[in-house]
């Protein structure tokens, strides 16, 4: 309603207001009897649970962000639920399952990968090999994207090696434990 | 199983549960004018009504008119352009009502004779009580209006098989079993003894007083996404059920397969395995979930190293199979896919993945999402079924200035939603919640995405609504904290903290929700509504595991919360603590695993295990 002051009370500008008045008392008319509906028929969401959530989340927040609570939010541990320790890399030994050596757990994931032949450097140096390379085609199915709702596309991945791409070196594998 | 886990309520959050309506009834009894207007007519006046419904397509709201060009006036002033002018039911008088100002809607109820009190608003549909002056809600006349609106969303009932108003077929595999009570399950003289014989009671631990299936796994190089998943997986209460229940013995599916025993190898946890899956390129994860589940049920305190599982899985996907890190949520899928071929191959089970009748991954996990998508033009609405494993959500912009946010999303909706402003959109924290409503707002397809519109025969600009037709037994969100750029080339992770709720209502996500406000939120039965009472608490989830993700996206490191009898555990590969709940509460969820708190039973179709 940018009329002019000298136009306030001009017809033109009276019936415009008159107009507008209309379709916002309309507008306001619609809403009341949507919500109106909506509280008779017990359709409306509990904001007061949801606001009292909200509330414990950021008192949380700022409770962890609190240096001096921060002894449980640290990595450093001292004993874990049932008062034992570990060690940064996992000691317990076993057999391999596919080619029977004995390997310490920590070092399995990278023992396995040459051991089955898999792995980007694996994959590499049997791609030298004509033979290999054949054999690498005729191998069982590669994993079926699940959903066909089409949410879990490879484009959302939260990889902790790098994002694959080929030919880049790969930090390999930076601890975990502190 | 079907007690419901405890959980304190605000006493408000009780007394709104109390006047919830179940499958869109009314809680509250009509005012004494209906109810003598519906004794002495029935609801034969509100199916007249139907021939004056005009309904605008899109958005679907319905207006009454006796001609589609009438301009409606009031009787006694002649005014057509006051906030609200009622028609009245029984005599078809226009009258008008706008407070302060004099009501002749009420005056014509006061001057005609007994019957003329209701009246209805022509430009809503909404019934209108002119003495107590309040709008009023009847079932028979808003299911008049629903298939009025509805009729613009289908096609007429010569072109298509399925005919008439509500053309929507719902999902096959849904099929109706008859709800059974829960009986909690006891051996038999004969199971007693098999039991005495075979087995053996697991030994009591020092400390008891911890649940069992608490045990640290070992991060056997990279492998903490995976240790992550498969915390929460072993402590999901359906799938944990099922494995310590034996339904999936890995001795006798080894023995099936023709696997022979291999005693000489020494396995992991120095157990003997059949020497199942070596080298012979059959392999089993739902037999190496089972050992799993074994070995962490079984009171023994160290750390486990889920080697073989981790073997087995490699096999399975192998594109996946290397020493880099992976992503937890793609390592979910995949192995619930694993589980579910090999069950496919084996039995001759049904293929379909809706009912989760083909095996445990998808009988724990598996949903219905429902999809419509609604011509613009002419209002023609074509609905798809799809089963998911988990729903992923894009986390939230960040709401600055709320207003603006709520009006572009009152834009966007068809029939105008009153409820747009939430607390989170005010506070700028995004929730799950939040993106629980992006995801199934109704979202305008651009006019360079036209779909065929089978009504008009041509593309048309189109808008597209997610809902959710049937709820899993198990809820896992999946937040994309990963952002691709394809113009900068390159990903980043987004940090943003979501807040999360540990008790989570799904039923405004509900199919039959969403399309009850789709159509002005009438008392009508839905696609979805179920006919039972009990079905009150079927969409109420509790959380119990969370997976988190703290660094970078190149260097990072998954952790996960369980929550056990309201105790919350930290598992850190090997290290298990205990955390006080607002840790979690300030941890940034990258899955988010929800499950049904009240469990139903249906009536199996055969005897024993399966």
């Amino acid at each position: 309603m940018s009329a002019s002051r000298e136009d306030n009370t001009s017809p033109d500008a009276q019936l415009s207001s008159h107009f507008f008045g209309d379709l916002l008392d309309s507008i306001i008319v619609d809403i009341a009897s949507e919500c109106h509906r909506i509280a008779k028929l017990g359709l409306d969401r509990n904001l007061e649970d949801e606001e009292e959530e909200l509330r414990r989340s950021t008192q949380a927040r700022v409770r962890a962000a609190d240096p001096s609570n921060s002894g449980e939010t640290n990595s450093k541990y001292v004993v874990d639920i049932f008062g034992q320790t570990h060690p940064g890399v996992a000691n317990e030994i076993f057999d391999c399952m596919n080619c029977g050596r004995s390997i310490m757990a920590g070092r399995f994931a990278p023992h396995l990968e040459k051991c089955m032949g898999k792995g980007r450097k694996a994959r590499l140096k049997a791609a030298r090999s004509s033979t290999a390379a054949q054999n690498r085609y005729s191998r069982g199915s590669p994993a079926s994207t699940y959903s066909p709702y089409s949410n879990s596309t490879s484009t959302n991945r939260l990889s902790n090696g790098s994002t694959g791409v080929a030919g880049e070196d790969l930090s390999n594998g930076t601890s975990e434990e502190p | 199983m079907s007690s419901p886990i405890n959980h304190r309520r605000p006493p408000a959050a009780a007394a709104a549960a109390a006047h919830r309506p179940i499958n869109g009834q009314i809680p509250s009894p009509p005012c004494p004018h209906l109810a003598d207007f519906r004794a002495r007519n029935g609801s034969k006046p509100f199916r007249a009504l139907q021939a004056c419904l005009r309904v605008k397509p899109p958005g679907g709201r319905a207006a009454i008119r006796r001609e589609p060009s009438e301009v409606p006036r009031c009787g006694a002033c002649g005014d057509a352009a006051r906030p609200r002018l009622f028609a009245c039911m029984a005599c078809a008088a226009v009258s008008c009502h706008a407070p302060p100002g004099p009501s002749h809607a009420a005056a014509h109820a006061e001057a005609m004779p007994p019957g003329h009190e209701i009246a209805v608003d022509v430009d809503r549909a909404e019934l209108f009580c002119c003495v107590c002056r309040d709008q009023v809600y009847d079932r028979d006349f808003d299911a008049a209006v629903v298939l009025a609106q509805t009729a613009a969303s289908t096609l007429p009932a010569s072109a298509s098989s399925s005919g008439g108003s509500r053309a929507v077929v719902a999902p096959e595999n849904l099929r109706k079993r008859r709800r059974v009570d829960y009986r909690p399950w006891s051996p038999d003289p004969r199971e007693r003894a098999l039991m005495g014989s075979f087995s053996s009671p697991l030994e009591s631990v020092p400390t008891s007083d911890l649940p069992r299936g608490l045990r640290g796994l070992n991060n056997l190089g990279n492998t903490c996404f995976m240790n992550s998943v498969l915390q929460a997986l072993l402590h999901t209460p359906p799938l944990r059920n099922y494995f310590l229940s034996d339904r999936h013995n890995r001795y006798f599916c080894q023995k099936k397969d023709g696997v022979s025993g291999n005693v000489s190898k020494r396995n992991v946890d120095g157990a003997v395995d059949g020497g199942h899956g070596s080298k012979n390129g059959s392999f089993c994860l739902a037999c190496d979930m089972d050992a799993m589940f074994s070995a962490v049920f079984s009171g023994e305190r160290m750390p486990y190293s889920p080697a073989k599982f981790l073997y087995s899985w490699w096999q399975h996907a192998a594109n996946l199979a290397s020493y880099e890190q992976q992503d937890a949520h793609e390592f979910f899928i995949s192995m619930l896919d694993g589980i579910h071929e090999k069950v496919d191959k084996d039995r001759l089970r049904p293929q379909s993945q809706g009912s989760g009748d083909c095996c445990i991954a998808h009988r724990v996990f598996s949903g219905i999402l429902r999809s419509d998508v609604m011509c613009m033009a002419c209002g023609f609405t074509s609905t798809t079924y799809d089963p998911c494993l988990d729903i992923s959500l894009d986390l939230e912009q960040s709401q600055r200035g709320s207003v603006k946010a709520a009006s572009a999303k009152s834009h966007h909706s068809c029939n105008g939603e009153a409820e747009c402003m939430n607390s989170s959109q005010n506070s700028g924290i995004p929730t799950l919640m939040g993106c629980l409503d992006r995801f199934t707002r109704p979202e305008r397809l651009g006019s360079d995405q036209k779909l065929f519109c089978q009504q008009c025969q041509v593309s048309q600009e189109s808008l597209k609504q997610m809902s959710i037709r049937k709820l899993p037994l198990v809820s896992c969100f999946h937040i994309k904290r990963f952002e691709h750029s394809s113009i900068r080339k390159m990903s980043r992770k987004i940090d943003r903290y979501l807040h999360f709720p540990f008790s989570l209502d799904m039923a405004p996500y509900l199919s039959s929700s969403i399309l009850r406000r789709r159509f002005g939120n009438r008392i009508f039965p839905f696609d979805g509504d179920e006919p039972d009472a009990s079905n009150e608490f079927s969409s109420e989830f509790e959380l119990f595991a969370v997976v988190t993700h703290a660094g970078k996206l190149d260097a990072g490191h998954y952790v996960t919360y369980l929550r056990l009898s309201n105790q919350w555990y930290k598992c850190d590969d090997a290290w298990i603590t205990q955390v006080n709940e607002n840790i979690v509460r300030a941890a940034q969820g990258y899955m988010m695993f929800y499950v049904q708190k009240m469990l139903y039973y249906r009536a199996s179709d055969k005897m024993g295990a399966s």
